[in-house]
């Protein structure tokens, strides 16, 4: 790039730099002269002007935290950096630099203007973050692929757009084509697009447009569903019973159960299962049903609660503000009259007649901040206690509930166990023949539980293997007893473990709930009296001053 | 006049022809006026005469000097069923009086009933068939209480020649219209007609009541204007206490002191009702005092409104004079003797000891009600439940039976339809005007447009019962050019209120005042919708100016101006206007949402004498002080001659989180600079507000002066455009109406009459008519253009014979003579002209027209099956040409002679 300072030195910003830039930036004389005087905050800054410094690498901006509008063209710039904390920042400026790729800016989300206008730029992206983008330009860069104009396709904003002098301006269809797949585009290359223009753009690539209208369409919907489906679940877990509509926890239990899994293939006890998985599915949805009630009982509960809070304080403020404005009044006549009295007792009455009425303020207004706190306290007990009572009501009912799963686990497990012994006995007594066909009979134990399987199971010859697994188990009692035994205690635990779970996390969010209720009653509470300190403190200040300036007159 | 006339003819009669024409003379006196008035051909001395005697006579002056006679009434020109009965209606009469005579057998001690008064025409008619039952064709007349005070403004009321007794004529609702007076019967038959008309079940009261109400005496009601509306104080629904509400403090008050104070109180409230009982009793007796001997005697009558119809809730008398509603309790009404509508006459038989409070309306009930005709569908006796049931249907048939037997259905009115033209409805009160006294309050009320300033309605309510001492007056206009629709001025506080309709051109409201001199108490209110600066309201006192303001972008809300004394100015720039120095101003704004609230401005006041500006900050929403600022704008030099440009005591500031950058001289210097431009800006607009004050004052007085009365467009009387557009209108669709006439005119009318009537036209027949029809035209034409020709050579002819003339005798003219003749050259020329021009016009119209008739008979659906096949006759059109080519006029045009 042509630079205008060869001869100088390329800069890192530093304070010194950000210091004059600032001073010098002050309109009138006067108002310089005082900026000179005491000096100016970074942070107070909304604008900067940094260009033609010959910088070669952004520093030092952190402080500028509400800087809205940063110039820092013309300079030897080669990397976007140190901008990451300037977030409310609405206009940058890094043109005529020696920028190569888009970076850094991935945290200035309010940023509507951006010109990186002739530097080295040869690919659009990294600006997904910059959703409030009006205008962008982007001349004299190595652009060259005619695909990074879909990209800003995501910038509903976008009205401005400034390509001339990249390679890809230099195509024939360059302009028709950006036309039309930016259709709320209104300035192109500092020109405006015409209607004619953009209807012809539009008849030209209406099929490729089309289609890329549908991938988005699609795309956005499917966004939409899961963020639904975020939502939802969140509902859910609000009410600590997520996952609990549906066989989710009965499917979770024999997710990581062997034994189980190879159990199923018993006779007969296909059918157990599914009986025993129905029961089971009923319950979940009883208890999520049931947690989705309480917790509307307990939103309702808190809503009233809240109002109710709000209100008295609010009543609490008016009485309070009255107060301080009925003051006020008289105090603007004292102060007036106390300016204009020359006897000296009648205004040392005065004076002694004004610091009791303040006093007097004081008092009313820590009288009723007390009342409020007392009023305050006796409610939000209450509803403490309420809240208490309904979680833990809430946890013994699902306690209940969970407890008839346990149940229904148990009596699963006698059944499975009743089965297998009785299988395993026909294993050994042979007396499994009946069931089975004459071919079969012949075959061995093994073999034929495992015809036997598969008549039951019904799966076909791939799960032959399977079979084999599970006929290992039935060598004796004890291995088939072992077997259910450990899927059994596998189920138990699972489902003491969702129930710990929601248990924990209901009684964590009430105390939570309560302490944040408890914590922001006392912060309230000091704000007040740290208020009403300030503002009598103040009235006390007046006083004093107008006293000695009397006694000095 | 009339009377007086007639006096004076009877004088002369007695004089001149004594005994002659004594016996003519009471023949005279039933005569109509104008037959009498055109016998007596008076002299100049009979004339003199007269005078002299008159003067001589001490007439004693009648009370009332127009009394509704029958003399007044023209009737020669009512419709025939005023001035006979038909066989329907004798028959009716003649049970009538059977009627009656049972009635007077059974009840001798009864008075007589009002069955059948003679009409205007002395023809004795049944009261029923004079209701005429009438929906009129205004929508404001649709329901009774218009109904009735339409009929009360429209009627003068004339009071009964005997207040005892019923009247001794009834006339026709068309009569009284007509004469716009009548007494009570007169007032209740046609509201009770209209009302009819209009569907509501309603009867003529025949009756007794309180003097007040037989001489529309309303000196002692309150006028229904000056009552005011008491506000029903809307309870406001408990809600239940919230579960979490907070309990209220404790109450630390004194329970005892509190029932102190309430005994206190409500001893004092008992005196007060107490002294205001005796006030009331007081006046009670005072108006006892007076009581009428009449009272119970006097006749009346009004209109009763039986609940059913309408949607009436419940039964009602109206008092057609004051077209006030009342109870069927009301004392007012002391007796019912009889009542009627347009099908049937009941009579009373219940005892109206405790007046009407305890008459019972039901009309079916022959004990009660003792009705007069059998049979008409209203008014069952309102059944009993257990006779409901199974009777009821059995009841019907026989009750059908016996109707076909004996009922006597109603014969039709004898009274025309009921017409009140729109101008007449538009004008209500006779001559447009009307007054009605009130206990303590004068009602005036005109016609619209008869007042120059739009005046219509005038209540003018006194301090005491004699009505001298004025306390309030309150106008009432429409259609002012100004939107005026009510002025209130208060006498005793000289405090007048404008009530303004929308569209005054300055959006003005409602404007009090005392002056309409700038710079005194005043208060203007506006629609703040019509205005660009959202104004509500503006109160202004002698050093004080408030505005209020509404929707505002700037969130301006409120602005109060104090202005000091006028300084004196030296003569030299008396041409600027002096206007009052400023004091304060103080502006208050509403919340910005999109500020926060510590850094938008609640109230900032510039004190303009001290240079001291106040700010106030809004207060957040959770606290209870709001920051301040004050600046103290004084220019302060160093000890080094330095302008000092800020100091820090310059701005004193309170805040209630305090913020680092607020601290700054910086931004203190920025805002003072803010608050400099904002200062100029409020001076400039509160010195706008003044001229706007003064210019909406020399507003008002034009208005004033020149009250303008706006007329709808839609009033195609009064508009002078829409009228007119309306003559214009009526023009064309005569105009139109004549074109078509002459459009149907019939060409071969002359030539079919010649043939024998009512035979089939043979071909023949019908190419001679044809041919007989075109000739003829031709022939016209040709005589048209023979005609004017004519008229061209003769004209002609004496213009030469003129100018001629004139050359002969040119030296001895006159002056005179000459321009006689040269006026008549001139006129001569220009009618010369005119017929070349409507010779050459009818040379080029008359082929067309000869064409344009053969066409028409052509296509004639009497000849078209003859003369289909028959070819145009070419040569017909070269007859026509030859026709129109008549001699050539131009070439012998004299010269109009010069000078």
């Amino acid at each position: 790039m042509n630079r205008l300072y060869h001869s100088t030195e390329p800069q890192v910003m530093d304070e010194e730099m950000l210091k004059q830039a600032v001073g010098e930036q002050s309109l009138r004389d006067e108002a310089r002269q005082l900026a000179r005087q005491e000096g100016v905050l970074f942070k107070d800054v909304l604008s900067l002007r940094l260009d033609f410094q010959n910088i070669i690498r952004i520093d030092s901006l952190w402080h500028f935290e509400n800087l809205r509008k940063l110039q820092l063209d013309n300079n030897i710039i080669e990397k976007i950096q140190g901008l990451e904390h300037l977030v409310h920042l609405v206009w940058l400026d890094l043109s005529f630099n020696n920028i190569e790729v888009i970076e850094g800016l991935d945290t200035l989300v309010n940023l509507e203007d951006l010109s990186l206008f002739n530097n080295r730029i040869s690919k659009i992206g990294s600006l997904d973050a910059l959703v409030k983008l009006q205008v962008l330009s982007l001349g004299n860069n190595d652009i060259s692929q005619m695909m990074n104009i879909i990209y800003l396709r995501q910038f509903k904003g976008l009205r401005t757009l400034s390509l001339s002098g990249n390679p890809i301006a230099e195509m024939e269809d360059y302009k028709m084509f950006v036309c039309a797949y930016l259709p709320d585009l209104v300035y192109l290359d500092f020109q405006c697009i015409d209607d004619h223009m953009k209807e012809l753009a539009e008849l030209r690539y209406q099929y490729s447009i089309d289609e890329l209208k549908q991938q988005e369409h699609l795309t956005q919907v499917q966004l939409a569903k899961e963020q639904a489906q975020q939502e939802e679940l969140e509902e859910h877990k609000a009410a600590f019973v997520e996952h609990l509509n549906g066989s989710f926890l009965f499917d979770s239990m024999y997710a990581e159960d062997t034994e189980g899994n190879k159990l199923a293939y018993l006779p007969g006890v296909k059918e157990l299962l599914q009986a025993y998985k129905d029961k089971f599915v009923i319950i979940c949805l009883s208890i999520f049903e049931y947690g989705l009630k309480q917790q509307e009982k307990r939103r309702v509960e808190l809503d009233t609660f809240n109002e109710c809070v709000q209100e008295a304080i609010q009543e609490n403020q008016e009485q309070g503000r009255h107060r301080v404005a009925r003051f006020e009044e008289k105090h603007s006549l004292n102060l007036n009259t106390l300016r204009d009295e020359s006897d000296l007792t009648n205004f040392e009455t005065k004076i002694v007649e004004y610091s009791e009425n303040i006093t007097e303020l004081f008092n009313v207004l820590m009288t009723l901040e007390m009342q409020l706190v007392e009023q305050l306290e006796e409610t939000i007990n209450m509803f403490e206690r309420n809240i208490t009572d309904l979680v833990a009501l809430f946890i013994e009912n699902v306690q209940g509930l969970m407890a008839q799963c346990r149940d229904l686990e148990n009596h699963h497990h006698e059944k499975l166990l009743e089965i297998a012994i009785s299988t395993l006995e026909k294993t050994l007594k042979g007396e499994l023949d009946e069931d089975l066909p004459e071919d079969v009979r012949a075959v061995g134990f093994q073999k034929i539980i495992s015809v036997g399987l598969l008549a039951v199971s019904k799966r076909g010859s791939c799960k032959r293997k399977l079979c084999a697994e599970i006929s290992h188990l039935f060598v004796d009692k004890d291995t088939i007893v072992n077997a259910v035994g450990t899927s059994h205690d596998l189920h138990l635990l699972k489902i003491d473990n969702r129930e710990d779970e929601l248990v924990t996390r209901t009684n964590s969010w009430c105390s939570h709930l309560v302490d944040t209720i408890h914590k922001d009653e006392i912060m309230r509470n000091r704000r007040r009296v740290k208020e009403i300190y300030q503002y009598i403190d103040h009235m006390q200040n007046e006083l004093d001053s107008l006293e000695c300036s009397e006694i000095i007159d | 006049m009339e009377v007086l006339k007639e006096t004076v003819e009877e004088e002369e009669a007695a004089e001149q022809e004594e005994a002659a024409v004594r016996a003519e003379r009471s023949e005279k006196m039933t005569r109509p006026m104008e037959v009498r008035r055109e016998e007596a051909p008076m002299t100049q001395e009979m004339l003199r005469d007269l005078e002299k005697k008159l003067s001589d006579i001490d007439m004693a002056i009648p009370e009332k000097p127009l009394t509704f006679t029958k003399d007044t009434i023209d009737i020669s020109s009512l419709p025939l069923s005023y001035q006979s009965n038909t066989l329907k209606e004798e028959h009716l009469l003649q049970v009538v009086d059977n009627f009656s005579r049972q009635y007077i057998h059974l009840c001798p001690d009864r008075v007589p009933l009002f069955l059948h008064p003679p009409n205007e025409c002395e023809v004795p008619k049944f009261v029923s068939t004079t209701i005429r039952p009438t929906l009129m064709p205004y929508p404001e007349l649709y329901n009774w209480d218009t109904c009735a005070q339409f009929v009360s403004d429209f009627l003068s009321m004339v009071p009964l020649p005997d207040p005892l007794k019923p009247p001794p004529y009834l006339y026709s609702s068309t009569t009284v219209l007509k004469y716009q007076k009548g007494n009570c019967f007169d007032f209740s038959t046609l509201l009770c007609s209209m009302l009819l008309g209009a569907g509501y079940d309603a009867y003529c009261v025949n009756g007794y009541a309180s003097q007040d109400m037989c001489q529309m005496d309303l000196t002692r009601d309150v006028c229904p204007l000056t009552v005011k509306h008491q506000e029903v104080v809307q309870e406001k629904e408990k809600v239940p206490p919230k579960k979490y509400a907070v309990k209220p403090p404790r109450d630390l008050t004194s329970r005892f002191e509190q029932e102190q104070e309430t005994k206190k109180q409500k001893e004092t409230k008992a005196e007060e009702e107490r002294r205001l009982r005796e006030e009331e009793a007081h006046l009670l007796d005072a108006e006892k005092a007076k009581t009428d001997p009449l009272h119970g005697l006097r006749v009346h009558s009004w209109v009763l409104v039986l609940s059913g119809k309408r949607e009436v809730p419940e039964s009602f008398f109206i008092d057609p004079f004051t077209a006030r509603s009342y109870s069927t309790q009301d004392d007012h009404f002391l007796g019912i003797e009889s009542l009627w509508n347009h099908k049937n006459y009941w009579i009373n038989m219940q005892d109206c000891w405790n007046c009407c409070k305890d008459l019972v309306f039901d009309l079916g009930d022959p004990v009660r009600w003792e009705y007069l005709l059998l049979g008409t569908e209203k008014s069952h006796l309102s059944l009993t439940e257990e006779e409901e049931d199974g009777m009821n249907d059995d009841d019907d048939v026989e009750k059908l039976g016996e109707d076909e037997d004996k009922s006597f259905d109603m014969p039709p009115s004898w009274v025309e339809q009921i017409e009140i033209s729109p101008e007449a409805f538009e004008t209500r009160c006779p001559s447009g005007k009307k007054v009605i006294q009130y206990k303590r309050a004068k009602l005036e009320k005109w016609a619209p447009y008869l007042n120059s300033n739009g005046l219509v309605c005038r209540l003018t309510t006194y301090k005491d019962l004699e009505c001298t001492e004025t306390l309030e007056i309150k106008e009432w206009f429409q259609n002012r050019g100004d939107m005026l629709e009510l002025r209130h001025i208060n006498k005793s506080t000289g405090l007048n209120i404008d009530y303004f309709k929308p569209g005054h051109p300055q959006a003005l409201r409602v404007h009090s005042y005392k002056s309409m001199q700038p710079e005194t108490d005043r208060v203007m209110e506006f629609y703040d919708t019509a205005r660009v600066d959202g104004l509500v309201k503006r109160e202004e006192t002698p050093q004080t100016m408030a505005e209020h303001y509404q929707g505002r972008s700037d969130f301006l809300t409120y602005r109060h101006v104090s202005f000091g004394d006028r300084v004196k100015k030296v003569a030299l720039n008396s041409a600027e206007s002096n206007s009052r120095p400023m004091v304060k101003i103080t502006e208050r704004f509403a919340h910005n949402p999109e500020k926060p609230a510590e850094e938008d401005v609640a109230e900032r006041a510039f004190l303009l004498s001290e240079e001291r500006v106040q700010l106030r900050y809004h207060c957040r929403d959770d606290h209870i002080t709001a920051s301040k600022r004050e600046f103290l704008r004084r220019t302060e030099v160093d000890s080094k001659g330095n302008k000092v440009v800020m100091t820090p005591d310059v701005c004193v500031s309170f805040e209630v989180e305090p913020m680092e950058h607020t601290k700054k001289l910086l931004y203190q210097y920025e805002t003072m600079m803010k608050l400099k431009n904002e200062e100029k800006l409020s001076r400039h607009q509160a010195w706008e507000s003044e001229l706007e004050v003064l210019e909406i004052l020399k507003l008002r007085e034009e208005e004033e002066e020149g009250h303008r009365l706006t007329i709808s467009i839609y009033d195609t009387k009064r508009n002078k455009k829409s009228k007119e557009y309306r003559e214009a209108m009526e023009r064309v669709m005569h105009e139109e109406h004549l074109r078509q006439t002459e459009a149907q005119l019939d060409y071969l009318a002359p030539f079919l009459a010649q043939l024998p009537p009512n035979e089939k036209l043979t071909r023949w027949q019908a190419i001679r008519i044809k041919d007989d029809c075109l000739s003829d035209f031709q022939q016209r034409l040709i005589d048209k253009a023979n005609l004017i020709q004519a008229r061209f050579e003769k004209e002609t002819q004496e213009l030469q014979k003129k100018q001629q003339w004139y050359q002969e005798n040119q030296v001895t003219l006159t002056a005179e003579e000459e321009d006689l003749y040269l006026s008549y050259c001139h006129q001569a020329m220009f009618r010369i002209r005119i017929l070349e021009q409507r010779l050459n016009r009818h040379k080029e119209l008359a082929p067309l027209k000869y064409l344009a008739l053969e066409e028409k008979l052509y296509k004639d659906p009497r000849l078209v099956e003859f003369v289909k096949v028959f070819d145009t006759r070419p040569g017909a059109l070269a007859k026509v040409a030859r026709a129109g080519n008549l001699p050539h006029s131009q070439a012998s045009v004299p010269h109009t002679p010069s000078r």
